[in-house]
């Protein structure tokens, strides 16, 4: 599913595909069709007259039914369509990039010494079903939500406007469906790993050494190093930022007008957006990016060197309660090992 | 400002927080089409289209199936008349086009018109004759609840009189409906018979017609085109008369012509006017004399027209004396300047238009606020010109045909009257014998006249605005055998009626209502009784045909749209079974033909007009009128006269009086009393009713005659003897001489008294002067006097209100004792009522049209923000607004400047809800309107005028505290 | 082609709602759905103004600005039409229109709007001229036999108008001659009233 990803945002870097349905130009007419709008003054006048006379009464009732003219409607519409788009475009194209070219630089992370094979618990099930959980609602979210950002000049070209509307139908549905889920797994998300991320001493620390990826890779953290817990933070702060905010959109029965769900839908996306982008160097960083993170989150075992390499502090801990356990241990827990106890080499 | 949002309960039924729904077993017409493989659609253009509006695309012609036909008919919901094009395709009405070539709307509507197509959806029509049984309604079939109700009816005769039977009847009649409801009730023997027009513009009949002999409007919507100023008191066109808003604009905008409202609300239509004069409620005599005052003062009257055509203006100007600037601001609130302005933009651009309403009427002074309207006029000669008149907005479609044909408690058919001899008169139409119609009636007489007994078929009958007092008072005080018993609701609503309270008391002080109307109406609700109610489902207008009579008294042909709806029947059907059922169709319908227990519609139209001299509503023969419906391009928009096609000469609709037999072909009057035109061509003079002589003063016109009249100066109305005075006798045929002998202009059944008078260019009713001082009147010149329920205690000694009366149209009638009371430490404010665009009348039919009811979906009552925060009432709060006699109706408080502070506004048209309960579920299953509401006339009080017994409705009050 | 437009004139729209319910009566609108409304400003003071208000088939409408599934078209009339088997029902052209005349059959929770609906200048839609399902689903139109859109043709003063944007000019152009103002003048008679308090 990544490398789908990473194709598809290579593709949006063509510039046929980013500029496929575009900022709309100017219609323009045959000669002769460009009459004056007869209400052109009229409602230069109404625009020009201020908030006393745009606000009126009607007795057609409805959300706005007595607003005469809402002029942010156009500026919202201009902005979702021209910026937003391009430059969500651009910052995924980029991360994607950036990725790409850390990863030729730096290469994987790995351990020295390699890995031992003795492992020690990190996450225990129930934290695990959590972010996984949390993982993959958010994903849909960011999937389905992309597809409605960035479907008309990407998708439309691509599968026509009936599928696509299909396609987008489901999307939209299925996206305000699953978004209250959202919520509810970055709550127990919040209650689940909060005190392990809370910040002390020793993270700016790590923060000044660069997080180890600078330099000779050594740094000194606790469970979570600084950057964890960033990230820990974002995924809250802005994620309840974003399912605030979807909420409100995605309840339209409290009578919001229409200038708030504006500004509302201008926040959801750009928040959602920067937690697609963070994620990403997430979801590399906690696979290919570094050798035996996958592992605590896969079975909620990590080796014991990894430990002491990233999270020595914890590390210790582990020594000290003498939480570690053999590799046949390791074995019947979860099944095969991935690493050889003997020589640290990998099985299969 | 915070607008009402609460949804409909009815739509919120569905599900919660969804108001966007359909409701629930609509049933589009469409979708039946779709299923039955027709489609809408169709290749029919307008007929003429106004160049100003239109502009052809390609025209596509729809090969569909499903023949699109085109009805042309009148819409039921205001006397403007809109013309209607309906369009229906198998017996189904799937589409309404504007009717572009219609004289008076030129395609136009209000939102009631624009979704008129409604009624042949009827999602909550009264389906089929229902019956209350012990609380529940039971579905019964037209027999047997025609026979039940004869039966009952019979029994009630038998026992207490044929006084004791109600019938209430409509203003939505059509015109052949109503002359045969008047008739009924005639061969029924009693007098007790009304309609809305009671409660609604009967001062104005009685001040109008007493001042200068027709109490109608005198030139039309039309007419206002040529306007050059316009007066608006107690008048409301933008939410009751829209399309009139088409004419006026006219004026105002080609013509600059300055619009005057007075009013007090800031109405929409004052939003519109250059002159807007805030009186308080009950001061409408006030401010007319406070503006003639600078009239006279400025010498602006036509002291020419008044010397030749006036009678008692120097009374008038005695009076008018007293209201000097100070007076008026003291009495009215309005400043001097503000009535001089107004008075000079009325006196400097001539011909001026006065237009009044309900605001004006419903008092008990309105007959002397509608008479001191006239004398408005009269001063400043703005009468018999066009552009000028009395422009009376009658309210409901056809409330002026009802009128006109009688459904009055006061008059037979054509205002003869009760007298002998207008029983005589009609009873010659009729066929009938007079003493067998007199043997109908009860034979006592509970009163006298000039001390001599008088029979109850003499006398007034009580009027619609009393019947709960028929119902309620002790019969020993009643001017007949016995109470009413029996009511029929015919077409008429009950909140429209003041005294709710007492009305629901008296509803179940009934032994029996039968209510015969398309809906249920609130009478089906507002008792508490468990039994003796009868619904029987009336066809509306839009399912049977026939004529109506417009406000500017054009009678218009409405076709058939579609067959009567359910189990409904149209009213003369009803009628016709009614009437065999009490043994009295023989007689009714002796010279009608009846095919199938419908009445000949032309047939009936036809008998009309071999009656109805005196307002001559004999020219309108059923052939004429389709003449005109067929053309109704042909007629000028201004003018209203046909310039070629079939009808060339007539005006449209052959305005009453069409004087004559058809045959004469006399075009109709288009603006009364108009001398500038032949009667023949449709002038008029003042007609002489009132005598012509008075203490030594000429009461004929001087020098004022109808253009090319024979006589040159004033003369009496014409008689038999009058002809042969003046030699004219030999001119009329020698059938024509013996019809005529013995008789008059309104008994001639030949009609050759009308026709050799008008040969000589003469109007058949005489030509006198209009009389500003009416001295059969209690107030012969009109004064003002303060409401029963005032909140100026300080003026009630100068302006006292009547003395109590023993017995006035047969019930005790009081003023003073009501007035002695002071009301003002429990109810502060000023209570008035009036209309909503939205709705209409009584409200359950368009509250039943869900196109409709989704505008307006709440009652309210207009407060303004000292009164609000003087009681701490917010903008949407729920208010209890009690009336003065302690009944009181729960509603939202709409906090608005539209009202001034110490006034408050009801709309009248919402009931379901009775002092704060909601009656819903008493509503017969799938027969509720779609939005309910307190019915303001609840709170409203008692007040009667001195003359016709019209409720005051308009002044009353109130205090209003948070719920 | 002529391009097809609105014009309300303020002097003249009493707020009868003829207009709302013309349209509701010839589409068969159901309940909670109203195509075209009348806004009234400043209600019950002095300068009431009432205007009639529905898409105004913007040149460059913001609606099929931001369609995410590029729903909207222009007809050769200047007509913006929108398909409704394409409509996601997002609401994004009611947040994007300046008159807030997309309409929704449903407004609940998880913001399940039906279909997109709105004044169609009764022009119908992309379905075949008047076959049944261009009715079922965009209501009638009336433009292909000649007609032009009912809200404006039952108005009940003439005040709203439709059609060639020529022809519209010219007419309101006469009217402002007559009345010797200038087009948008909220009060101006009535600032010439006598009205105090």
């Amino acid at each position: 599913m990544k490398i789908q990803t990473l194709l598809l945002l290579l593709c949006m870097m063509l510039p046929q595909f980013s500029q496929a349905d575009g900022p709309p130009k100017k219609q323009t007419y045959p000669e002769g069709l460009l009459s004056l709008n007869p209400g052109g003054e009229l409602w230069s006048d109404i625009r020009q007259r201020g908030d006393s006379v745009l606000d009126g009464t009607s007795q057609v009732k409805g959300v706005d039914s007595g607003i005469l003219i809402n002029a942010s409607g156009v500026e919202w519409a201009n902005f979702r369509v021209n910026e937003l788009t391009t430059y969500s475009s651009i910052a995924l194209a980029a991360v994607f990039v950036l990725i790409f070219l850390f990863f030729l630089i730096r290469g994987k992370v790995g351990i020295e010494g390699g890995l031992s094979g003795r492992m020690v618990k990190r996450f225990t099930d129930y934290e695990r079903i959590v972010h996984w959980t949390l993982a993959v609602v958010f994903l849909f979210l960011a999937i389905t939500g992309l597809i409605l950002l960035l479907g008309r000049p990407l998708l439309i070209p691509l599968f026509g406007k009936e599928v696509f509307s299909l396609l987008a139908s489901a999307s939209k549905e299925s996206h305000n469906l699953v978004g209250p889920l959202f919520l509810v797994s970055l709550l127990m998300m919040l209650f689940s790993f909060v005190r392990r991320n809370i910040y002390e001493k020793g993270d700016l620390t790590w923060l000044l050494k660069g997080g180890g990826f600078i330099g000779d890779g050594h740094v000194s953290g606790g469970f979570f190093n600084m950057g964890e817990k960033t990230w820990y933070w974002i995924v809250i702060l802005i994620g309840l930022v974003v399912s605030v905010t979807g909420l409100i959109l995605v309840m339209p029965i409290f009578g919001q007008g229409r200038i708030i769900m504006e500004i509302v839908h201008v926040i959801h996306v750009i928040c959602a957006l920067a937690l697609i982008v963070v994620s990403i160097g997430h979801m590399y960083m906690g696979s290919v990016g570094t050798e035996g993170t996958l592992e605590g989150m896969k079975t909620g075992y990590v080796d014991i060197n990894w430990a002491d390499a990233h999270h020595d502090r914890w590390g210790k801990e582990c020594h000290e309660k003498d939480l570690i356990i053999s590799a046949e241990e390791y074995d019947k827990l979860v099944g095969t090992s991935s690493v050889n106890e003997a020589d640290g080499s990998k099985t299969t | 400002m915070k607008k009402l949002t609460r949804k409909s309960r009815t739509v919120g039924k569905i599900s919660a927080g969804s108001t966007n729904k359909t409701l629930p077993g609509a049933i589009s017409r469409r979708t039946f089409l779709r299923n039955s493989s027709l489609m809408a659609g169709g290749a029919a253009l307008a007929t003429t289209v106004s160049p100003v509006m239109m502009k052809k695309s390609q025209a596509a012609t729809s090969t569909a199936g499903g023949k699109i036909e085109q009805v042309k008919t009148i819409c039921t919901h205001c006397s403007v008349g809109c013309g209607i094009i309906a369009e229906v395709q198998n017996g189904v009405w799937t589409g309404q086009e504007p009717a572009f070539d219609h004289p008076f709307n030129k395609g136009a509507h209000c939102a009631k018109g624009a979704s008129i197509r409604e009624h042949g959806h009827g999602e909550r029509r009264l389906k089929y004759p229902t019956k209350l049984v012990d609380g529940k309604w039971k579905k019964v079939s037209w027999e047997e609840a025609i026979n039940e109700i004869g039966d009952k009816l019979l029994d009630i005769r038998e026992k207490s009189g044929p006084d004791s039977v109600f019938w209430l009847g409509s203003a939505k009649h059509s015109n052949e409906q109503a002359y045969l409801f008047r008739k009924f009730a005639a061969m029924w023997g009693t007098n007790n018979v009304d309609h809305q027009a009671r409660i609604c513009h009967s001062t104005t009949v009685a001040g109008v017609a007493n001042t200068w002999g027709y109490g109608a409007m005198t030139n039309s919507y039309n007419d206002i085109h040529f306007s050059k100023s316009i007066l608006l008191i107690g008048s409301n066109p933008t939410e009751a008369h829209p399309v009139a808003l088409q004419h006026i604009f006219k004026a105002k905008e080609e013509n600059n012509a300055p619009v005057v409202v007075i009013d007090p609300r800031f109405t929409r239509t004052a939003a519109h006017a250059d002159h807007f004069l805030k009186i308080r409620p009950g001061t409408d005599v006030g401010i007319i004399w406070g503006m003639m005052w600078h009239i006279f003062e400025n010498g602006w009257e036509d002291k020419e027209f008044i010397r030749q055509r006036v009678y008692g203006m120097d009374e008038v100007m005695a009076e008018v004396k007293k209201w000097n600037p100070k007076e008026v601001e003291n009495v009215t609130g309005v400043p001097e300047e503000q009535v001089f302005a107004a008075a000079k933009a009325m006196a400097d651009n001539r011909p001026g238009t006065f237009i009044w309403c309900m605001g004006g009427t419903q008092h008990t002074i309105g007959n002397n606020n509608t008479r001191a309207y006239c004398a408005f006029q009269l001063a400043l000669g703005n009468m018999g010109v066009s552009g000028g008149g009395a422009n009376i907005f009658r309210g409901h479609d056809n409330v002026q045909g009802a009128t006109d044909l009688g459904v009055l408690s006061n008059t037979l058919t054509g205002y003869y009257g009760l007298s002998a001899g207008s029983w005589k008169h009609w009873s010659r139409v009729w066929g009938l014998d007079y003493e067998w119609v007199k043997g109908q009636f009860d034979s006592g007489s509970y009163e006298q006249s000039k001390g001599k007994d008088v029979h109850v078929m003499n006398t007034n009958g009580i009027p619609v605005s009393r019947w709960i007092d028929g119902v309620l008072e002790d019969k020993e005080n009643i001017a007949q055998k016995d109470n009413l018993k029996a009511m029929f609701f015919w077409g008429h609503a009950p909140n429209s009626q003041t005294r709710g309270a007492e009305q629901q008391k008296a509803m179940d002080g009934l032994e029996m209502m039968v209510i015969v109307d398309p809906y249920p109406t609130a009478s089906a609700v507002m008792p508490d009784r468990k039994d003796g109610i009868y619904l029987l489902p009336a066809s509306t207008q839009m399912e049977t045909y026939g004529s109506v009579t417009a406000s500017n008294r054009s009678f218009q042909w409405r076709s058939k749209v579609i067959e009567p709806m359910f189990e409904s029947l149209p009213d003369q059907t009803i009628m016709y079974k009614l009437a065999k059922k009490l043994g009295l169709a023989d007689q009714m319908f002796k010279n009608i033909q009846v095919n199938d227990d419908e009445p000949l519609v032309e047939d009936v139209l036809r008998e009309i007009n071999r009656g109805m001299w005196t307002i001559g509503y004999t020219g309108q023969s059923p052939e004429r009128l389709k003449k005109h419906q067929e053309n109704w391009g042909t007629f000028d928009y201004d003018t209203l006269k046909a310039e070629g096609g079939p009808a060339d000469g007539d005006y449209y609709g052959l305005p009453w009086p069409s004087w004559g037999p058809p045959e004469m072909n006399h075009p109709g009057t288009p603006n009364l009393y108009d001398t500038s035109k032949n009667v023949a061509d449709g002038g008029l003079t003042f007609r002489a009713r009132f005598g012509v002589e008075r203490d030594g003063t000429n009461l004929l016109a001087e020098g004022s005659f109808g253009k090319g009249s024979e006589i040159k100066d004033g003369y009496p109305e014409f008689s038999d003897k009058v002809l042969k005075k003046l030699g004219w006798w030999k001119d009329l045929t020698p059938e024509e001489q013996a019809a005529a002998e013995g008789k008059n202009w309104k008994t001639d059944l030949s009609g050759g008294i009308q026709r050799v008078a008008i040969k000589h260019g003469c109007s058949p009713f005489g030509n006198a002067k209009a009389r500003a001082m009416v001295w059969t009147f209690p107030d012969p010149v009109p004064i003002h006097r303060e409401p029963l329920y005032t909140s100026r205690r300080d003026l009630v000694e100068k302006y006292p209100t009547y003395e109590d009366r023993k017995s006035f149209w047969r019930l005790p009638t009081r003023y003073k004792s009501i007035q002695a009371t002071d009301y003002t430490g429990d109810y502060p404010m000023i209570l008035t009522t009036g209309r909503l665009v939205e709705y209409e009348g009584g409200g359950d039919e368009s509250r039943s049209n869900a196109w409709l009811a989704e505008l307006q979906q709440e009652m309210f009552v207009e407060i303004h923000p000292r009164d609000a925060n003087n009681n701490g009432i917010k903008d949407g709060d729920d208010v209890w607004v009690e009336g003065a006699e302690a009944a009181k109706v729960k509603v939202k408080a709409m906090v608005t400047r539209r009202v001034g502070s110490g006034v408050a506004f009801m709309p009248f048209h919402f009931a379901g809800h009775m002092q704060g309960k909601d009656l819903h579920d008493k509503y017969p299953e799938g027969a509720d309107p779609y939005i309910l509401g307190e019915a303001a006339n609840t709170a409203m009080t008692y007040g009667y005028d001195s003359v016709t017994q019209m409720q005051e409705s308009k002044c009353s009050l109130c205090r209003i505290t948070k719920a | 082609m002529a391009r097809m437009k609105f014009y309300c004139d303020a002097e003249r729209c009493i707020e009868c709602n003829a207009c709302v319910t013309a349209c509701k009566n010839e589409h068969e609108i159901p309940w909670g759905v109203n195509r075209r409304r009348v806004v009234t400003i400043k209600d019950g003071e002095a300068g009431e103004r009432s205007l009639s208000v529905a898409c105004m088939h913007c040149s460059d409408a913001p609606c099929a600005t931001v369609c995410p599934v590029d729903c909207f078209y222009t007809t050769g009339d200047g007509i913006v039409l929108h398909d409704k088997d394409i409509c996601i029902g997002c609401g994004y052209c009611f947040y994007a229109c300046p008159f807030g005349a997309p309409q929704f059959p449903e407004e609940a929770a998880f913001a399940s709007r039906g279909k997109m609906d709105k004044c169609t200048f009764c022009a119908g839609g992309p379905e075949e001229d008047h076959s049944s399902d261009e009715t079922r689903k965009y209501g009638r139109n009336r433009l292909s036999e000649g007609k032009l859109p009912l809200c404006a043709e039952m108005c009940s003063t003439k005040a709203l108008l439709s059609g060639d944007a020529d022809v519209i000019s010219d007419i309101y152009r006469k009217r402002v001659i007559n009345r010797g103002a200038s087009a948008f003048n909220w009060g101006v008679s009535f600032d010439n009233a006598k009205i105090k308090g």
